[in-house]
Protein backbone atom coordinates (compact mmCIF):
# COMPACT_ATOMS: atom_id res chain seq x y z
CA UNK A 1 0.00 0.00 0.00
CA UNK A 2 2.57 2.50 0.89
CA UNK A 3 4.77 1.57 -1.66
CA UNK A 4 2.01 2.28 -4.07
CA UNK A 5 1.19 5.92 -2.95
CA UNK A 6 4.92 6.41 -2.91
CA UNK A 7 5.12 6.05 -6.06
CA UNK A 8 3.41 8.74 -7.03
CA UNK A 9 5.09 11.18 -5.20
CA UNK A 10 8.94 9.40 -5.80
CA UNK A 11 10.08 12.29 -8.06
CA UNK A 12 9.31 15.03 -5.27
CA UNK A 13 11.04 13.07 -2.75
CA UNK A 14 14.13 12.64 -4.71
CA UNK A 15 14.06 15.92 -5.49
CA UNK A 16 13.67 17.21 -2.23
CA UNK A 17 16.58 15.24 -0.89
CA UNK A 18 18.95 16.02 -3.25
CA UNK A 19 17.68 20.19 -2.35
CA UNK A 20 20.43 19.52 0.97
CA UNK A 21 23.11 19.20 -1.63
CA UNK A 22 24.69 17.06 -4.35
CA UNK A 23 24.45 12.78 -4.02
CA UNK A 24 25.06 9.70 -5.07
CA UNK A 25 22.21 7.07 -5.59
CA UNK A 26 23.44 4.91 -2.16
CA UNK A 27 23.08 8.20 -0.18
CA UNK A 28 19.67 9.60 -1.18
CA UNK A 29 18.35 6.23 -0.80
CA UNK A 30 19.77 6.11 2.57
CA UNK A 31 18.53 9.84 3.16
CA UNK A 32 14.37 8.81 1.83
CA UNK A 33 14.83 5.88 4.49
CA UNK A 34 16.19 7.46 7.46
CA UNK A 35 13.78 10.86 6.78
CA UNK A 36 10.86 8.49 6.50
CA UNK A 37 12.09 6.54 9.68
CA UNK A 38 11.81 3.89 8.04
CA UNK A 39 8.66 3.91 5.78
CA UNK A 40 9.37 4.72 2.66
CA UNK A 41 11.85 1.31 1.70
CA UNK A 42 10.93 0.65 -1.92
CA UNK A 43 13.17 -1.96 -3.46
CA UNK A 44 16.54 0.09 -3.82
CA UNK A 45 17.35 -0.38 -7.66
CA UNK A 46 14.12 1.12 -8.66
CA UNK A 47 14.86 4.54 -7.63
CA UNK A 48 18.16 4.33 -10.35
CA UNK A 49 15.31 4.39 -13.46
CA UNK A 50 13.48 7.54 -11.63
CA UNK A 51 16.71 9.12 -10.99
CA UNK A 52 17.63 8.97 -14.83
CA UNK A 53 14.21 9.80 -16.03
CA UNK A 54 14.03 12.74 -13.76
CA UNK A 55 17.92 13.89 -15.56
CA UNK A 56 16.78 12.85 -19.14
CA UNK A 57 13.59 15.72 -18.08
CA UNK A 58 16.58 18.17 -17.39
CA UNK A 59 15.96 18.06 -13.71
CA UNK A 60 19.13 16.59 -12.01
CA UNK A 61 22.13 16.25 -13.85
CA UNK A 62 25.12 13.97 -12.72
CA UNK A 63 28.72 13.53 -13.02
CA UNK A 64 31.14 10.79 -11.85
CA UNK A 65 33.17 11.19 -9.11
CA UNK A 66 35.82 8.75 -7.56
CA UNK A 67 36.69 10.83 -4.55
CA UNK A 68 36.33 8.21 -2.17
CA UNK A 69 38.39 5.39 -3.63
CA UNK A 70 34.91 4.76 -6.00
CA UNK A 71 33.46 5.31 -8.92
CA UNK A 72 29.96 6.97 -7.97
CA UNK A 73 27.66 8.83 -9.91
CA UNK A 74 26.77 12.28 -8.12
CA UNK A 75 23.55 14.01 -8.73
CA UNK A 76 22.52 17.40 -8.60
CA UNK A 77 19.29 19.54 -8.62
CA UNK A 78 19.55 21.88 -11.77
CA UNK A 79 17.77 25.29 -11.84
CA UNK A 80 15.06 23.66 -13.90
CA UNK A 81 15.15 20.74 -11.17
CA UNK A 82 14.65 24.04 -8.21
CA UNK A 83 12.08 25.34 -10.03
CA UNK A 84 10.21 21.66 -10.26
CA UNK A 85 10.77 21.18 -6.52
CA UNK A 86 8.99 24.71 -5.37
CA UNK A 87 6.16 24.08 -7.49
CA UNK A 88 5.44 20.42 -6.53
CA UNK A 89 6.11 21.57 -2.60
CA UNK A 90 3.17 24.16 -3.40
CA UNK A 91 1.01 21.46 -5.15
CA UNK A 92 1.77 19.31 -2.26
CA UNK A 93 1.07 21.54 0.54
CA UNK A 94 -2.54 21.90 -1.32
CA UNK A 95 -3.36 18.81 -1.84
CA UNK A 96 -2.29 17.43 1.61
CA UNK A 97 -4.34 20.21 3.33
CA UNK A 98 -7.45 19.45 1.58
CA UNK A 99 -7.36 15.83 1.93
CA UNK A 100 -6.26 16.83 5.76
CA UNK A 101 -9.30 18.57 5.78
CA UNK A 102 -11.89 15.86 4.02
CA UNK A 103 -10.85 13.49 6.16
CA UNK A 104 -11.05 15.27 9.71
CA UNK A 105 -7.64 15.16 10.87
CA UNK B 1 33.69 -18.42 -8.73
CA UNK B 2 31.32 -16.14 -9.19
CA UNK B 3 30.12 -14.07 -5.96
CA UNK B 4 26.36 -13.16 -6.11
CA UNK B 5 26.82 -9.54 -6.99
CA UNK B 6 28.65 -10.16 -10.10
CA UNK B 7 25.91 -13.08 -10.91
CA UNK B 8 23.16 -10.50 -9.80
CA UNK B 9 24.51 -7.94 -12.64
CA UNK B 10 25.15 -10.60 -15.52
CA UNK B 11 21.45 -11.39 -15.06
CA UNK B 12 20.39 -7.72 -14.98
CA UNK B 13 22.35 -6.80 -17.96
CA UNK B 14 21.14 -9.60 -19.66
CA UNK B 15 17.55 -8.31 -18.59
CA UNK B 16 18.10 -5.00 -19.63
CA UNK B 17 19.54 -6.24 -22.43
CA UNK B 18 16.81 -8.42 -23.69
CA UNK B 19 14.47 -4.83 -22.91
CA UNK B 20 16.51 -2.88 -25.44
CA UNK B 21 17.71 -1.08 -22.86
CA UNK B 22 21.41 -1.66 -22.74
CA UNK B 23 23.38 0.50 -20.44
CA UNK B 24 26.92 -0.15 -18.65
CA UNK B 25 26.93 3.51 -16.84
CA UNK B 26 23.61 2.27 -15.51
CA UNK B 27 25.25 -0.96 -14.43
CA UNK B 28 28.35 0.59 -13.51
CA UNK B 29 26.31 2.73 -11.05
CA UNK B 30 24.47 -0.01 -9.26
CA UNK B 31 27.39 -2.46 -9.04
CA UNK B 32 28.86 0.62 -7.32
CA UNK B 33 25.57 0.86 -5.10
CA UNK B 34 25.97 -3.03 -4.17
CA UNK B 35 29.31 -3.10 -3.15
CA UNK B 36 29.19 0.27 -0.80
CA UNK B 37 25.86 -1.67 0.28
CA UNK B 38 27.76 -5.28 0.96
CA UNK B 39 30.25 -2.70 3.34
CA UNK B 40 27.94 -1.07 5.23
CA UNK B 41 26.44 -4.87 5.81
CA UNK B 42 30.01 -5.75 7.03
CA UNK B 43 30.42 -2.69 8.65
CA UNK B 44 27.13 -3.63 11.03
CA UNK B 45 28.66 -7.32 11.84
CA UNK B 46 27.63 -9.57 9.18
CA UNK B 47 29.41 -11.69 6.96
CA UNK B 48 30.36 -11.26 3.46
CA UNK B 49 27.72 -13.94 2.50
CA UNK B 50 25.05 -12.39 4.48
CA UNK B 51 26.39 -8.83 3.36
CA UNK B 52 25.81 -10.12 -0.16
CA UNK B 53 22.63 -11.51 0.37
CA UNK B 54 20.94 -8.54 2.72
CA UNK B 55 22.19 -5.91 -0.37
CA UNK B 56 20.78 -7.86 -2.82
CA UNK B 57 17.47 -8.05 -1.13
CA UNK B 58 17.19 -4.69 -0.17
CA UNK B 59 18.42 -3.41 -3.90
CA UNK B 60 15.28 -5.71 -5.38
CA UNK B 61 15.10 -8.75 -7.89
CA UNK B 62 16.79 -8.12 -11.04
CA UNK B 63 13.76 -8.65 -13.34
CA UNK B 64 11.77 -5.93 -11.24
CA UNK B 65 14.74 -3.45 -11.56
CA UNK B 66 14.74 -3.96 -15.73
CA UNK B 67 11.02 -3.49 -15.52
CA UNK B 68 11.57 -0.29 -13.61
CA UNK B 69 14.41 0.62 -16.15
CA UNK B 70 11.93 -0.04 -19.07
CA UNK B 71 8.70 1.67 -17.36
CA UNK B 72 10.87 4.72 -16.91
CA UNK B 73 12.24 4.59 -20.54
CA UNK B 74 8.83 3.85 -22.52
CA UNK B 75 8.48 5.96 -24.97
CA UNK B 76 5.46 6.44 -27.19
CA UNK B 77 8.02 6.15 -30.17
CA UNK B 78 8.81 2.76 -29.40
CA UNK B 79 5.19 2.01 -30.46
CA UNK B 80 4.87 3.63 -33.41
CA UNK B 81 8.22 2.99 -34.80
CA UNK B 82 7.04 -1.24 -34.45
CA UNK B 83 3.95 -0.42 -35.92
CA UNK B 84 5.38 1.28 -39.11
CA UNK B 85 7.44 -1.81 -38.82
CA UNK B 86 4.92 -4.45 -38.59
CA UNK B 87 2.97 -2.42 -41.72
CA UNK B 88 5.89 -2.25 -44.03
CA UNK B 89 6.76 -5.84 -43.04
CA UNK B 90 2.85 -6.46 -44.22
CA UNK B 91 2.99 -4.29 -46.76
CA UNK B 92 6.60 -6.24 -48.47
CA UNK B 93 4.95 -9.69 -48.02
CA UNK B 94 1.64 -8.28 -50.10
CA UNK B 95 4.44 -7.32 -52.56
CA UNK B 96 6.24 -10.54 -52.46
CA UNK B 97 2.98 -12.04 -53.24
CA UNK B 98 2.24 -10.32 -56.44
CA UNK B 99 1.80 -12.58 -59.29
CA UNK B 100 3.95 -10.61 -61.53
CA UNK B 101 6.77 -9.64 -58.82
CA UNK B 102 9.73 -11.46 -59.40
CA UNK B 103 12.62 -9.17 -57.81
CA UNK B 104 13.89 -10.69 -54.61
CA UNK B 105 16.91 -8.73 -54.32
CA UNK B 106 14.98 -5.27 -54.30
CA UNK B 107 13.18 -7.04 -51.62
CA UNK B 108 15.91 -8.22 -49.51
CA UNK B 109 17.11 -5.01 -50.00
CA UNK B 110 13.88 -3.44 -48.30
CA UNK B 111 13.91 -5.49 -45.89
CA UNK B 112 17.32 -4.78 -44.85
CA UNK B 113 16.64 -0.93 -45.13
CA UNK B 114 13.39 -1.14 -43.34
CA UNK B 115 14.39 -3.05 -39.60
CA UNK B 116 17.94 -1.24 -39.98
CA UNK B 117 16.48 2.52 -40.43
CA UNK B 118 13.78 2.09 -37.74
CA UNK B 119 16.74 0.60 -35.17
CA UNK B 120 18.49 3.80 -36.30
CA UNK B 121 15.76 5.72 -35.28
CA UNK B 122 15.72 4.38 -31.71
CA UNK B 123 13.86 1.58 -31.62
CA UNK B 124 15.16 -0.33 -28.72
CA UNK B 125 15.03 -4.19 -29.76
CA UNK B 126 16.20 -4.99 -33.04
CA UNK B 127 15.26 -8.79 -32.91
CA UNK B 128 11.70 -8.20 -32.64
CA UNK B 129 12.04 -5.36 -34.72
CA UNK B 130 13.27 -8.16 -37.29
CA UNK B 131 10.32 -9.95 -36.45
CA UNK B 132 7.97 -7.35 -37.57
CA UNK B 133 9.17 -6.34 -40.57
CA UNK B 134 10.57 -9.49 -41.70
CA UNK B 135 8.55 -12.65 -40.58
CA UNK B 136 5.63 -11.92 -42.79
CA UNK B 137 7.27 -13.31 -46.64
CA UNK B 138 8.74 -16.47 -44.84
CA UNK B 139 5.07 -17.30 -43.22
CA UNK B 140 2.76 -16.78 -46.53
CA UNK B 141 5.60 -18.27 -48.00
CA UNK B 142 5.60 -21.44 -46.01
CA UNK B 143 1.45 -21.39 -45.81
CA UNK B 144 1.59 -21.88 -49.73
CA UNK B 145 5.07 -23.78 -50.48
CA UNK B 146 5.65 -25.61 -47.46
CA UNK B 147 9.11 -25.00 -47.03
CA UNK B 148 10.12 -24.46 -43.83
CA UNK B 149 13.67 -23.12 -45.39
CA UNK B 150 12.18 -19.98 -45.96
CA UNK B 151 12.75 -18.82 -42.87
CA UNK B 152 16.63 -18.65 -43.41
CA UNK B 153 14.67 -15.07 -45.06
CA UNK B 154 14.59 -13.55 -41.55
CA UNK B 155 17.92 -13.16 -41.29
CA UNK B 156 18.05 -10.16 -43.38
CA UNK B 157 15.86 -7.88 -41.45
CA UNK B 158 17.47 -9.32 -38.17
CA UNK B 159 21.25 -8.25 -40.04
CA UNK B 160 19.85 -5.03 -40.57
CA UNK B 161 18.29 -4.57 -37.41
CA UNK B 162 20.90 -4.91 -35.28
CA UNK B 163 23.15 -2.91 -37.86
CA UNK B 164 21.12 -0.04 -37.44
CA UNK B 165 20.91 -0.55 -33.51
CA UNK B 166 24.67 -0.99 -33.17
CA UNK B 167 24.69 2.55 -35.31
CA UNK B 168 22.44 4.40 -33.04
CA UNK B 169 24.58 2.98 -29.81
CA UNK B 170 27.19 4.97 -31.71
CA UNK B 171 25.66 7.88 -32.52
CA UNK B 172 24.14 8.00 -28.64
CA UNK B 173 27.50 7.28 -27.47
CA UNK B 174 29.20 10.17 -29.73
CA UNK B 175 26.84 12.76 -28.84
CA UNK B 176 26.89 12.05 -25.00
CA UNK B 177 31.02 12.49 -25.79
CA UNK B 178 30.52 15.54 -27.44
Amino acid sequence: MIGETLKGHLDLLLLAVLQSGPAHGYAIIETLRLRSAEVFDLPEGTIYPALHRLEAQGLLASDWSDDTGRRKRVYRLTPKGHEALSQRQQEWRRFSQAINQTIGI
Amino acid sequence: MKTPIQTYLQTLERDLWLRGLHDPQALAEIKSHLLEAVEREQARGLTLEEAQAAALARFGDAKIVAGAFEKERKAPMQKILLIIGLLAGLFLAYVDALPNWDDTGVLAGMLLLTSGLLTLLGYRRPWLMALAVGLWIPLHDIFISHDWRMLLVLLIPQVGAYAGWAAHQVFRKTLKVA
